[in-house]
């Protein structure tokens, strides 16, 4: 993994779409367009997206998922197997239809609007699932890249639906086995590519825990099935330690949040990280990329009991405001943290991405860049103030 | 034959807009208009409980009522579907009004709700007021391609134009006759 200088600068994954890559993209989903010609369209907006980045002093770049519906939706062109289907596509098979209408009515937002892969057949694997993404990234920037992949849990439960999937795979268990075989084979290839960070977005895990009747995120289509969550939470271990079992030389994240699709606070997911540290220190990965930018996430001091285990994605700015935070706002924030975990397991990002869903950009790129820019320079800030810390952390180690 | 309505595609929205075309303009002839006009005919049976079934022209809709009302719940109940066939008969209407201009629906929802005034009128547990909803809400969701002006003109034609939604906003009375047999 690459040594990293203090306070690493980095995002989630995504940056806001441009229009004229939403028309080629819907474009492509009507089926008017070639995946090859969406592609060369989004061969710009990924170019723009990684200037923007690297301008605003960003140290480990994402190619902002600007070829990607949405952070789990796109593995519909990538894999056999899977449909992408509206939840209005999905009400005739829906066991509990009222419940989901709670969902709907609680998110005032149309069936139509969310969209998940649903499993139909055996997955089968064609080129890659992010492949034809880095390979264009890495002509296109010097600096370093992560790469946000779908993690197995979400991948399974949120394309696992019955009276669909059951046909071909018997439970969602045996759907995993083939999910967590596919990402294996994605994170080595992409480990031979020289990747070195790749960060695996579980985001469905806060829906679990914090998910009540009618506040659901509703992230993917199959979840509004209640399930127990200490259950749940053990089987998203299980299939993570599988996913990355005896791999090493990549620098894994596991990333969290309550929801990205809305600018309404009040209709996000909150709670702090309380319940879900014992299983996510169970984890074999490196960093915990987490939202922290808002009251929503809870206390801090959740992590002192296991402080120093992981590293922390510290999510230091909300990308849902228009507001851009300041640099000394963000660097007293990290040095709230600083003061019980080691500063060089302090990585800087924003709570989520800044277009999670194509549709629905939460800022525009201009406010992205800004926000982007305070957190690089809060981290130059803080880099002065630790520069003995390193050494002295080195020495103790 | 409007100029937009001669430049429609074959097909849209699943639509023929000329035959559409032809077929409005139609209904201004007297023949055609008294065809259109009525009479309307439902015909409900009763089977058990607080099921019952609606036959239709060569339809039939079944209903009931939820189970906490002591019903087997086995189809919606005929105030939900007040508020679905105002839904469907929104949407025709948007439909209608969107294709004859030559605009591409994507896709269309419509979220509808409301509340009983006086449900104790219903049970029986008070003598005034209106059993009935006091008000409905209903919330379209629309990817067109057309901007939002014209889709919002397109939703007003469908409010003002719907025979289902004027029968309820306007309070068309209900005339009961009985007979024992």
């Amino acid at each position: 993994m690459s040594q990293q200088q203090l306070f690493p600068v980095t995002v989630v994954g995504s940056w806001p779409r441009p229009s004229y890559l939403i028309q080629a993209l819907r474009r492509r989903q009507a089926g008017e367009i070639s995946f090859e010609e969406f592609q060369s369209v989004a061969d710009r907006a990924v170019l723009e997206a990684l200037r923007a980045q690297e301008e605003a002093g960003v140290d480990i770049l994402t190619d902002g998922e600007q070829r990607r519906d949405n952070f789990y939706s796109f593995v519909v062109e990538k894999l056999g197997g899977m449909r992408l289907m509206k939840v209005s596509e999905l009400m005739d098979y829906m066991k509990d239809r009222a419940r989901y209408e709670e969902v709907l009515r609680a998110l005032d937002v149309p069936a139509f609007a969310i969209k998940s892969p649903i499993v139909v057949e055996k997955l089968r694997e064609k080129q890659g699932l992010s492949l034809d993404e880095i390979d264009f990234v890495k002509k296109n920037t010097k600096r370093q890249v992560k790469v946000p992949l779908p993690g197995p849990y979400m991948l399974t439960r949120s394309s696992y639906f019955e009276g669909l999937s059951d046909k071909a795979y018997a439970s969602p268990e045996a759907l995993a086995a083939d999910v967590i075989q596919i990402l294996r084979k994605e994170i080595l290839a992409l480990k031979a590519r020289g990747v070195d960070f790749i960060q695996l977005d579980e985001p469905t895990l806060s829906q679990i825990i914090y998910g009540a009747e009618s506040t659901e995120t509703f992230m993917c289509a199959a979840l509004p099935n209640r399930r127990d969550p200490s259950e749940e939470l053990a089987l998203a271990v299980k299939w993570m330690n599988e996913t990355v079992a005896g791999i090493d030389g990549v620098r894994f994240g596991v990333h969290i949040c309550r929801g990205n699709w809305s600018r309404k606070e009040e209709v996000l997911l909150k709670g702090n990280y309380g319940p879900m540290l014992p299983y996510l220190m169970e984890m074999n990965i490196h960093q915990l990329v987490l939202e922290f930018a808002t009251p929503r996430a809870g206390e801090l001091e959740v992590f002192k009991e296991y402080r120093n285990e992981k590293e922390i994605g510290f999510g230091v700015v909300n990308p849902r405001t228009d507001e851009i935070e300041t640099s000394e706002t963000i660097a007293s924030r990290v040095r709230q943290l600083a003061a019980f975990y080691d500063p060089e397991k302090i990585f800087l990002n924003p709570d989520c991405g800044f277009g999670t869903f194509a549709e629905r950009n939460v800022n525009n790129a201009d406010t992205a860049k800004r926000k982007l820019q305070a957190i690089s320079a809060a981290a130059e800030k803080l880099r002065a103030e630790f520069a003995g810390t390193r050494s002295e952390s080195a020495r103790a180690h | 034959m409007s100029e937009q309505a001669s430049k429609a595609p074959e097909k849209l929205n699943g639509l023929h807009p000329a035959k559409i075309e032809e077929i409005m303009c139609s209904m201004k002839q007297p023949e055609v208009l008294k065809d259109v006009s009525g009479p309307w005919k439902s015909r409900i049976v009763w089977q058990d409980g607080f099921r019952v079934k609606a036959y239709m022209r060569n339809h039939a809709v079944e209903m009931d009522e939820p189970g906490a009302l002591d019903a087997t719940d086995k189809a919606a109940s005929a105030h939900e579907q007040l508020l679905s066939a105002i839904g469907s008969c929104l949407t025709v209407g948007f439909v209608l009004n969107a294709t004859r201009r030559g605009i591409k629906i994507h896709d269309l929802e419509i979220a509808l709700e409301a509340y009983f005034d006086n449900i104790l009128k219903w049970a029986g547990q008070s003598d005034t007021g209106n059993p009935g909803y006091r008000g409905i809400t209903a919330k379209l969701f629309v990817k067109a391609d057309a901007d939002e002006a014209t889709l919002r003109e397109l939703w007003r034609l469908a409010y003002e134009g719907s025979p289902v939604t004027q029968s309820v906003v306007r309070g068309t009375p209900v005339n009961t006759e009985m007979e024992v047999v």
